[in-house]
Protein backbone atom coordinates (compact mmCIF):
# COMPACT_ATOMS: atom_id res chain seq x y z
CA UNK A 1 0.00 0.00 0.00
CA UNK A 2 1.46 3.06 -1.05
CA UNK A 3 0.42 6.65 -0.20
CA UNK A 4 1.30 10.28 -0.82
CA UNK A 5 1.53 12.78 1.07
CA UNK A 6 1.56 16.86 0.48
CA UNK A 7 2.88 19.78 2.30
CA UNK A 8 2.22 19.58 6.12
CA UNK A 9 1.97 23.25 7.72
CA UNK A 10 0.52 23.27 11.05
CA UNK A 11 -3.29 24.88 9.62
CA UNK A 12 -6.33 23.76 8.88
CA UNK A 13 -5.02 22.11 5.81
CA UNK A 14 -2.21 20.54 7.41
CA UNK A 15 -4.46 18.78 9.87
CA UNK A 16 -7.18 17.99 7.23
CA UNK A 17 -4.17 15.92 5.24
CA UNK A 18 -2.94 13.95 8.36
CA UNK A 19 -6.63 13.24 8.96
CA UNK A 20 -7.41 12.01 5.76
CA UNK A 21 -4.18 9.98 6.03
CA UNK A 22 -5.19 8.36 8.91
CA UNK A 23 -8.99 7.94 8.04
CA UNK A 24 -7.08 5.94 4.42
CA UNK A 25 -5.08 4.19 7.05
CA UNK A 26 -8.04 2.62 9.00
CA UNK A 27 -8.55 -1.23 9.07
CA UNK A 28 -5.48 -2.07 8.08
CA UNK A 29 -3.87 -5.23 9.43
CA UNK A 30 -0.36 -6.87 8.66
CA UNK A 31 0.10 -4.90 5.60
CA UNK A 32 3.16 -2.85 4.38
CA UNK A 33 2.90 0.82 4.39
CA UNK A 34 4.50 3.16 2.33
CA UNK A 35 4.41 6.46 2.73
CA UNK A 36 5.94 8.48 -0.05
CA UNK A 37 6.86 12.09 0.66
CA UNK A 38 8.20 12.62 -2.86
CA UNK A 39 5.82 15.65 -3.10
CA UNK A 40 6.51 16.76 0.45
CA UNK A 41 8.42 20.62 0.12
CA UNK A 42 7.67 21.64 3.70
CA UNK A 43 6.76 19.86 6.69
CA UNK A 44 6.45 21.72 9.76
CA UNK A 45 8.52 19.89 12.67
CA UNK A 46 5.90 19.98 15.25
CA UNK A 47 3.48 18.07 13.41
CA UNK A 48 5.47 15.18 13.58
CA UNK A 49 3.11 14.63 17.13
CA UNK A 50 0.12 14.13 15.14
CA UNK A 51 1.73 12.22 12.38
CA UNK A 52 3.86 10.08 14.36
CA UNK A 53 0.80 9.42 16.28
CA UNK A 54 -1.26 8.28 13.13
CA UNK A 55 1.53 6.17 12.11
CA UNK A 56 2.15 4.24 15.63
CA UNK A 57 -1.62 3.34 16.00
CA UNK A 58 -1.04 1.75 12.22
CA UNK A 59 2.13 0.03 13.55
CA UNK A 60 -0.44 -0.93 16.59
CA UNK A 61 -2.61 -2.69 13.81
CA UNK A 62 0.57 -5.04 12.84
CA UNK A 63 1.67 -3.14 9.87
CA UNK A 64 5.48 -2.57 8.94
CA UNK A 65 5.24 1.54 8.27
CA UNK A 66 7.85 3.12 5.84
CA UNK A 67 9.12 6.38 4.84
CA UNK A 68 10.87 7.06 1.35
CA UNK A 69 11.31 9.48 -0.77
CA UNK A 70 12.21 12.13 1.54
CA UNK A 71 13.60 15.60 0.42
CA UNK A 72 17.04 15.84 2.03
CA UNK A 73 16.11 19.86 4.23
CA UNK A 74 13.18 17.88 5.57
CA UNK A 75 14.94 14.43 5.87
CA UNK A 76 17.71 16.41 8.24
CA UNK A 77 15.08 18.47 10.30
CA UNK A 78 13.24 15.40 11.21
CA UNK A 79 16.22 13.30 11.90
CA UNK A 80 17.30 16.02 14.48
CA UNK A 81 14.48 15.82 16.13
CA UNK A 82 14.81 12.00 16.39
CA UNK A 83 11.30 11.65 14.45
CA UNK A 84 12.72 9.41 11.24
CA UNK A 85 14.57 7.56 13.82
CA UNK A 86 10.95 5.17 14.31
CA UNK A 87 11.48 4.42 10.67
CA UNK A 88 14.70 3.31 10.34
CA UNK A 89 16.88 6.74 9.26
CA UNK A 90 19.69 7.55 11.56
CA UNK A 91 19.11 10.13 14.09
CA UNK A 92 21.38 13.51 13.56
CA UNK A 93 23.21 15.42 16.43
CA UNK A 94 21.29 18.75 16.57
CA UNK A 95 24.24 21.34 16.30
CA UNK A 96 22.03 24.14 16.61
CA UNK A 97 19.70 22.60 19.20
CA UNK A 98 16.16 24.32 17.62
CA UNK A 99 14.22 21.29 18.12
CA UNK A 100 12.65 19.69 21.22
CA UNK A 101 12.28 16.12 20.13
CA UNK A 102 9.81 13.84 18.72
CA UNK A 103 8.78 11.65 21.74
CA UNK A 104 5.74 9.34 23.15
CA UNK A 105 5.13 9.53 26.63
CA UNK A 106 3.35 6.97 28.50
CA UNK A 107 0.03 8.83 30.22
CA UNK A 108 2.50 8.61 33.73
CA UNK A 109 5.21 10.17 32.63
CA UNK A 110 4.18 13.32 33.95
CA UNK A 111 7.69 14.18 35.67
CA UNK A 112 9.66 12.81 32.92
CA UNK A 113 7.72 15.28 30.29
CA UNK A 114 8.27 18.15 32.54
CA UNK A 115 11.67 17.52 32.43
CA UNK A 116 11.90 16.75 29.12
CA UNK A 117 10.85 20.13 27.88
CA UNK A 118 12.52 22.18 30.29
CA UNK A 119 15.86 20.62 29.19
CA UNK A 120 15.14 20.91 25.40
CA UNK A 121 13.89 24.94 26.22
CA UNK A 122 17.38 25.73 27.69
CA UNK A 123 19.47 24.45 24.17
CA UNK A 124 21.65 26.75 22.48
CA UNK A 125 19.68 27.69 19.73
CA UNK A 126 16.61 28.33 21.80
CA UNK A 127 15.67 31.88 22.02
CA UNK A 128 16.77 34.13 25.33
CA UNK A 129 13.29 34.52 26.83
CA UNK A 130 12.47 36.68 30.18
CA UNK A 131 12.12 34.27 33.51
CA UNK A 132 8.36 34.74 33.30
CA UNK A 133 8.25 34.14 29.57
CA UNK A 134 10.01 30.92 29.97
CA UNK A 135 8.18 29.94 33.11
CA UNK A 136 4.76 30.41 31.60
CA UNK A 137 5.48 28.65 28.88
CA UNK A 138 6.62 25.37 30.59
CA UNK A 139 3.47 25.65 32.15
CA UNK A 140 1.49 26.10 29.39
CA UNK A 141 3.05 22.65 27.35
CA UNK A 142 2.34 21.17 31.23
CA UNK A 143 -1.44 22.15 31.04
CA UNK A 144 -1.71 20.47 27.94
CA UNK A 145 0.03 17.29 28.58
CA UNK A 146 -2.11 17.05 32.09
CA UNK A 147 -5.34 17.67 29.89
CA UNK A 148 -4.34 15.13 27.67
CA UNK A 149 -3.59 12.15 30.21
CA UNK A 150 -6.88 13.03 31.84
CA UNK A 151 -9.36 13.79 29.04
CA UNK A 152 -8.50 11.34 26.68
CA UNK A 153 -8.60 7.85 28.48
CA UNK A 154 -6.04 6.64 25.94
CA UNK A 155 -3.60 3.17 26.38
CA UNK A 156 -1.60 4.33 23.32
CA UNK A 157 0.38 7.57 24.75
CA UNK A 158 1.03 11.27 24.09
CA UNK A 159 3.29 12.39 21.33
CA UNK A 160 4.96 15.37 21.50
CA UNK A 161 7.38 17.81 18.92
CA UNK A 162 8.28 21.15 19.09
CA UNK A 163 10.26 23.49 16.92
CA UNK A 164 11.89 27.03 17.22
CA UNK A 165 11.59 29.19 13.95
CA UNK A 166 14.26 31.83 14.73
CA UNK A 167 13.80 34.15 11.84
CA UNK A 168 9.94 33.98 13.15
CA UNK A 169 10.49 34.24 16.95
CA UNK A 170 7.91 31.71 17.24
CA UNK A 171 8.19 28.36 18.90
CA UNK A 172 5.93 25.67 17.98
CA UNK A 173 4.77 22.52 20.10
CA UNK A 174 2.27 20.02 19.81
CA UNK A 175 0.75 17.14 21.23
CA UNK A 176 -1.34 14.68 20.22
CA UNK A 177 -3.42 11.96 21.67
CA UNK A 178 -4.76 8.66 20.34
CA UNK A 179 -8.18 9.13 22.80
CA UNK A 180 -11.79 9.31 22.24
CA UNK A 181 -11.61 13.33 21.56
CA UNK A 182 -13.42 15.99 23.10
CA UNK A 183 -16.81 15.86 21.28
CA UNK A 184 -17.02 12.07 22.30
CA UNK A 185 -15.90 13.30 26.38
CA UNK A 186 -18.55 15.63 26.44
CA UNK A 187 -21.32 13.48 25.50
CA UNK A 188 -20.16 10.59 27.78
CA UNK A 189 -19.71 12.67 30.96
CA UNK A 190 -22.23 15.64 30.24
CA UNK A 191 -24.93 13.99 28.01
CA UNK A 192 -24.43 16.86 25.37
CA UNK A 193 -24.22 16.10 21.69
CA UNK A 194 -22.31 18.55 19.70
CA UNK A 195 -20.63 19.01 16.31
CA UNK A 196 -17.04 18.67 16.84
CA UNK A 197 -15.89 21.95 16.15
CA UNK A 198 -18.10 23.11 18.60
CA UNK A 199 -18.01 20.46 20.96
CA UNK A 200 -13.81 22.13 21.03
CA UNK A 201 -15.39 25.69 21.51
CA UNK A 202 -17.77 24.59 24.64
CA UNK A 203 -14.72 23.01 26.23
CA UNK A 204 -12.16 26.44 26.04
CA UNK A 205 -15.75 28.56 27.39
CA UNK A 206 -15.89 29.64 31.10
CA UNK A 207 -16.94 27.32 33.24
CA UNK A 208 -17.15 24.57 31.18
CA UNK A 209 -15.81 21.43 32.25
CA UNK A 210 -16.59 17.84 31.74
CA UNK A 211 -15.30 17.10 35.44
CA UNK A 212 -18.29 15.68 37.57
CA UNK A 213 -16.78 14.46 41.03
CA UNK A 214 -15.56 15.88 44.01
CA UNK A 215 -12.36 17.29 42.17
CA UNK A 216 -13.27 20.85 39.58
CA UNK A 217 -11.19 20.89 37.06
CA UNK A 218 -11.32 22.73 33.05
CA UNK A 219 -9.37 25.53 33.64
CA UNK A 220 -6.64 24.48 31.79
CA UNK A 221 -7.85 25.47 28.51
CA UNK A 222 -8.94 28.78 29.84
CA UNK A 223 -5.43 29.95 31.52
CA UNK A 224 -3.63 28.75 28.20
CA UNK A 225 -5.77 30.88 25.96
CA UNK A 226 -5.66 33.67 28.38
CA UNK A 227 -1.50 33.27 28.17
CA UNK A 228 -1.53 32.93 24.33
CA UNK A 229 -3.79 35.93 23.89
CA UNK A 230 -1.39 38.12 26.06
CA UNK A 231 1.70 36.61 24.49
CA UNK A 232 -0.10 37.20 21.08
CA UNK A 233 0.49 33.77 19.57
CA UNK A 234 -1.56 30.99 18.35
CA UNK A 235 -3.48 28.25 19.47
CA UNK A 236 -4.80 25.84 17.62
CA UNK A 237 -7.27 22.38 18.67
CA UNK A 238 -8.05 20.10 16.37
CA UNK A 239 -10.74 16.76 17.63
CA UNK A 240 -12.78 14.69 15.65
CA UNK A 241 -13.48 16.43 12.72
CA UNK A 242 -13.21 19.74 14.63
CA UNK A 243 -10.78 22.44 13.51
CA UNK A 244 -10.39 25.51 16.79
CA UNK A 245 -7.48 28.42 15.94
CA UNK A 246 -7.36 31.50 18.43
CA UNK A 247 -5.09 33.61 17.04
CA UNK A 248 -5.07 37.71 17.55
CA UNK A 249 -8.08 37.66 19.54
CA UNK A 250 -10.00 36.51 16.94
CA UNK A 251 -11.37 32.22 17.10
CA UNK A 252 -11.97 30.25 13.86
CA UNK A 253 -14.06 26.98 13.83
CA UNK A 254 -13.49 24.70 10.55
CA UNK A 255 -15.16 21.71 10.51
CA UNK A 256 -12.86 18.79 8.68
CA UNK A 257 -13.83 16.14 5.93
CA UNK A 258 -12.03 13.16 7.86
CA UNK A 259 -11.91 12.98 11.46
CA UNK A 260 -8.55 13.09 13.50
CA UNK A 261 -8.53 9.78 15.52
CA UNK A 262 -8.04 11.51 18.92
CA UNK A 263 -6.90 15.72 19.83
CA UNK A 264 -3.93 18.10 18.61
CA UNK A 265 -3.11 20.61 21.11
CA UNK A 266 -0.96 22.86 18.98
CA UNK A 267 0.38 25.88 20.37
CA UNK A 268 2.71 28.53 18.89
CA UNK A 269 4.47 31.03 21.34
CA UNK A 270 5.53 34.13 20.30
CA UNK A 271 9.35 34.21 21.85
CA UNK A 272 9.94 37.90 21.18
CA UNK A 273 7.62 39.14 24.24
CA UNK A 274 9.27 40.68 27.03
CA UNK A 275 6.21 41.20 29.20
CA UNK A 276 6.73 39.64 32.51
CA UNK A 277 3.53 37.91 33.11
CA UNK A 278 2.75 39.40 36.22
CA UNK A 279 -0.60 41.04 36.35
CA UNK A 280 -0.36 44.74 36.14
CA UNK A 281 -2.08 45.06 39.91
CA UNK A 282 -0.06 42.38 42.30
CA UNK A 283 -2.82 39.63 43.55
CA UNK A 284 -2.27 39.48 47.04
CA UNK A 285 -2.84 36.07 48.36
CA UNK A 286 -4.64 36.54 51.24
CA UNK A 287 -7.48 37.76 48.94
CA UNK A 288 -7.43 34.69 46.68
CA UNK A 289 -10.02 32.62 48.78
CA UNK B 1 0.27 24.46 70.99
CA UNK B 2 0.28 26.20 67.91
CA UNK B 3 -3.14 26.77 65.95
CA UNK B 4 -1.82 27.23 62.45
CA UNK B 5 0.49 24.61 61.15
CA UNK B 6 2.88 24.98 57.84
CA UNK B 7 2.83 22.36 55.37
CA UNK B 8 5.12 22.96 52.64
CA UNK B 9 4.55 21.92 49.16
CA UNK B 10 8.23 21.00 47.77
CA UNK B 11 8.32 18.32 50.68
CA UNK B 12 5.21 16.54 49.57
CA UNK B 13 5.64 16.80 45.78
CA UNK B 14 9.56 15.88 46.52
CA UNK B 15 10.47 18.17 43.42
CA UNK B 16 9.67 21.70 42.39
CA UNK B 17 7.31 20.72 39.87
CA UNK B 18 3.49 20.60 40.80
CA UNK B 19 2.20 19.09 37.85
CA UNK B 20 0.38 15.64 38.93
CA UNK B 21 -3.26 15.10 40.05
CA UNK B 22 -1.80 12.59 42.73
CA UNK B 23 0.26 14.98 44.03
CA UNK B 24 -2.13 17.63 44.55
CA UNK B 25 -4.33 15.03 45.82
CA UNK B 26 -1.69 14.49 48.72
CA UNK B 27 -1.50 18.30 49.73
CA UNK B 28 -5.43 18.20 50.14
CA UNK B 29 -5.65 15.19 52.08
CA UNK B 30 -3.33 16.65 54.37
CA UNK B 31 -4.74 19.68 55.09
CA UNK B 32 -7.65 18.12 55.81
CA UNK B 33 -6.50 16.12 58.81
CA UNK B 34 -5.24 19.62 60.02
CA UNK B 35 -8.33 21.37 59.60
CA UNK B 36 -10.49 18.06 61.50
CA UNK B 37 -7.56 19.09 64.53
CA UNK B 38 -8.88 22.63 64.16
CA UNK B 39 -5.52 23.96 62.55
CA UNK B 40 -5.17 26.77 60.26
CA UNK B 41 -2.66 25.73 57.80
CA UNK B 42 -0.20 28.06 55.78
CA UNK B 43 0.43 26.13 52.40
CA UNK B 44 4.08 27.57 51.51
CA UNK B 45 5.12 27.36 48.01
CA UNK B 46 8.59 27.81 48.46
CA UNK B 47 11.16 26.66 46.29
CA UNK B 48 8.36 25.40 43.99
CA UNK B 49 9.19 25.85 40.06
CA UNK B 50 6.02 25.10 37.95
CA UNK B 51 2.66 25.03 39.55
CA UNK B 52 -0.67 23.83 37.07
CA UNK B 53 -4.00 23.97 37.79
CA UNK B 54 -3.94 19.93 37.38
CA UNK B 55 -2.46 19.96 40.72
CA UNK B 56 -4.07 23.30 41.96
CA UNK B 57 -7.98 21.84 41.77
CA UNK B 58 -7.07 18.76 43.66
CA UNK B 59 -5.19 20.44 46.49
CA UNK B 60 -7.07 23.64 46.63
CA UNK B 61 -10.22 23.52 44.52
CA UNK B 62 -11.49 20.23 45.82
CA UNK B 63 -11.70 21.92 49.11
CA UNK B 64 -14.89 24.10 48.43
CA UNK B 65 -16.93 20.81 47.82
CA UNK B 66 -16.12 20.48 51.66
CA UNK B 67 -15.90 23.93 53.25
CA UNK B 68 -17.43 26.68 52.92
CA UNK B 69 -16.03 29.80 51.42
CA UNK B 70 -15.72 31.45 54.78
CA UNK B 71 -13.69 28.51 56.42
CA UNK B 72 -11.21 28.30 53.88
CA UNK B 73 -11.02 32.20 53.81
CA UNK B 74 -10.17 31.59 57.81
CA UNK B 75 -8.37 28.45 57.57
CA UNK B 76 -5.89 28.60 54.86
CA UNK B 77 -3.14 30.62 53.70
CA UNK B 78 -1.04 30.26 50.75
CA UNK B 79 2.54 31.67 51.36
CA UNK B 80 5.87 31.98 48.92
CA UNK B 81 3.60 31.41 45.52
CA UNK B 82 5.14 33.65 42.82
CA UNK B 83 3.26 36.11 41.75
CA UNK B 84 2.99 35.07 37.92
CA UNK B 85 1.40 31.82 40.15
CA UNK B 86 -0.91 33.96 41.84
CA UNK B 87 -3.42 34.32 38.68
CA UNK B 88 -3.39 30.81 37.90
CA UNK B 89 -4.65 29.78 41.65
CA UNK B 90 -7.42 32.88 41.57
CA UNK B 91 -8.25 30.94 38.12
CA UNK B 92 -8.60 27.67 39.89
CA UNK B 93 -10.65 29.44 43.35
CA UNK B 94 -12.76 30.87 41.34
CA UNK B 95 -13.88 28.19 38.63
CA UNK B 96 -14.36 25.72 42.46
CA UNK B 97 -16.29 28.21 43.36
CA UNK B 98 -18.57 28.25 40.09
CA UNK B 99 -18.36 24.41 40.17
CA UNK B 100 -19.84 23.58 43.17
CA UNK B 101 -22.71 26.35 42.81
CA UNK B 102 -24.10 23.31 40.16
CA UNK B 103 -26.52 21.57 43.24
CA UNK B 104 -26.26 18.20 41.79
CA UNK B 105 -22.34 18.37 42.19
CA UNK B 106 -22.24 20.10 45.44
CA UNK B 107 -24.56 17.25 46.72
CA UNK B 108 -22.26 14.41 44.91
CA UNK B 109 -19.42 16.02 46.42
CA UNK B 110 -21.01 16.37 50.08
CA UNK B 111 -22.38 12.30 49.60
CA UNK B 112 -18.51 11.39 48.92
CA UNK B 113 -17.43 13.41 51.94
CA UNK B 114 -19.39 11.71 54.27
CA UNK B 115 -18.63 8.79 52.65
CA UNK B 116 -15.11 9.28 53.33
CA UNK B 117 -15.49 10.51 56.57
CA UNK B 118 -17.24 7.12 57.68
CA UNK B 119 -14.33 5.36 56.24
CA UNK B 120 -12.07 7.10 58.70
CA UNK B 121 -13.71 6.83 61.58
Amino acid sequence: MKLNLTDIKSSYEGFSLLSRLAHRLEGYLLEKVDIDMSHVGWFDANMCAPFGAILYRTSQAVNTVSIANIRSNIQTILCKNGFLANYGYPIMLDTYRTTIPYKRFERQDGRYSASYVNTHLRGKGMPQMTRGLRKKLLESILEIFSNAVSHSRTELGIFSCGQYFPKKDRLDFSIADLGMGIRQNILETRKIDLPAEQAIQWAISERNTTKTGRVPGGSGLKILREFISMNVGRMQIISDRGYWEFREGKEVLKRMVDPFPGTVVNLEFNTADTDSYCLASEIDPEDVF
Amino acid sequence: MNDQITVRVFEIVGSGDCISSEDGQRVYELMVRAFKEGRRVNLSFKNIDYVISAFLHPAIGQLYGRYDESFVRAHLAVSDMSQEDLPTLKRVVEDAKAYFKDPERAERARRSVLEEDDGDS
